[in-house]
């Protein structure tokens, strides 16, 4: 791993094309900007903090903990039982 | 002419072309599942159920994201605006044709989180979603599911 130092305002280049530009420092964040050509994806580490937050949201969960979530939002005061899932009461959202 | 689809919770079911919402760019983790449906069921608003066209068994639970906070604002950066409009026309973030979704995790612990840091934006007008990160650190891809003191906006 290359390590180098830079104050705001300096860039670094990397290829040709690629210029990161230190723009402000403070003391827990770097704000960084980055020119690079549209083909370049610049992923954020996010991208991956993302990812992985799906591919927890993607497993299962129970018809109880479905309406778990409901009550959750909707407040104590909620009623406590619902109709079973029922694809006659379900309507894509294709009018909206 | 409607089309036919298994889904996670609400079994078989027949759907119309037009309602499907394209994802160019899929899902972060989830690249190829490029078609989904939004689904609501009156007695469960406001929950939306972002269920895969291609995989039955992958279906989203996710609430719109002024039902978790109220004063959620969306930001949405102009790479992901040109996959939202695809090029062309689109309508405008904030807007009504809108809808800025929250996934929700329910964890091995039955810890309900909401992903506010990469809400899933769909533009009802032209059928077109992309899930958008934040660029700020105002909000967690966990945070944690309080009751709203508000008042539920439904769809």
């Amino acid at each position: 791993m290359l390590v180098i130092q830079r104050r705001a305002g300096e860039s670094i280049f990397i290829g040709d094309d690629v210029e990161i530009e230190i723009l402000e420092t403070g003391p827990t964040r770097v704000k960084l900007g980055i020119v690079a050509p549209a083909r370049v994806l610049v992923h954020r580490k996010a991208a991956g903090l993302i990812e992985m937050q799906n591919l927890a949201a993607s497993r299962p969960v129970s018809f109880e903990a479905v309406d778990a979530v409901l009550a959750k939002v909707r407040g104590p005061h909620s009623r406590k039982s619902r109709p079973p899932f029922n694809k006659s009461q379900m309507d894509p959202m294709s009018s909206l | 002419m409607l089309n036919h689809v298994d889904t996670k919770y609400f079994g078989g079911l027949d759907y119309d072309e037009a309602s499907v919402i394209q994802f160019a760019n899929g899902l972060p983790g989830f690249d190829t599942e490029k078609r989904f449906l939004l689904m609501d069921e009156p007695s469960r608003r406001p929950l939306v159920f972002l269920q895969s066209l291609s995989r039955p068994e992958l279906c989203f639970l996710t609430l719109p994201a002024q039902a978790i906070d109220s004063v959620y604002a969306l930001r949405i950066t102009d790479e992901e605006l040109q996959i939202l409009r695809n090029g062309g026309q689109g309508s405008t973030p904030g807007g009504p044709d809108v809808l800025c979704l929250a996934i929700v995790t329910v964890g091995e612990n039955q810890a309900m989180t909401a992903n506010l840091l990469a809400p899933v934006v769909v533009d009802l007008a032209n059928r077109r979603g992309v899930q958008a990160v934040r660029d700020d650190l105002v909000y967690s891809c966990r945070q944690p599911l309080e009751c709203s003191r508000e008042t539920v906006p439904c769809l």
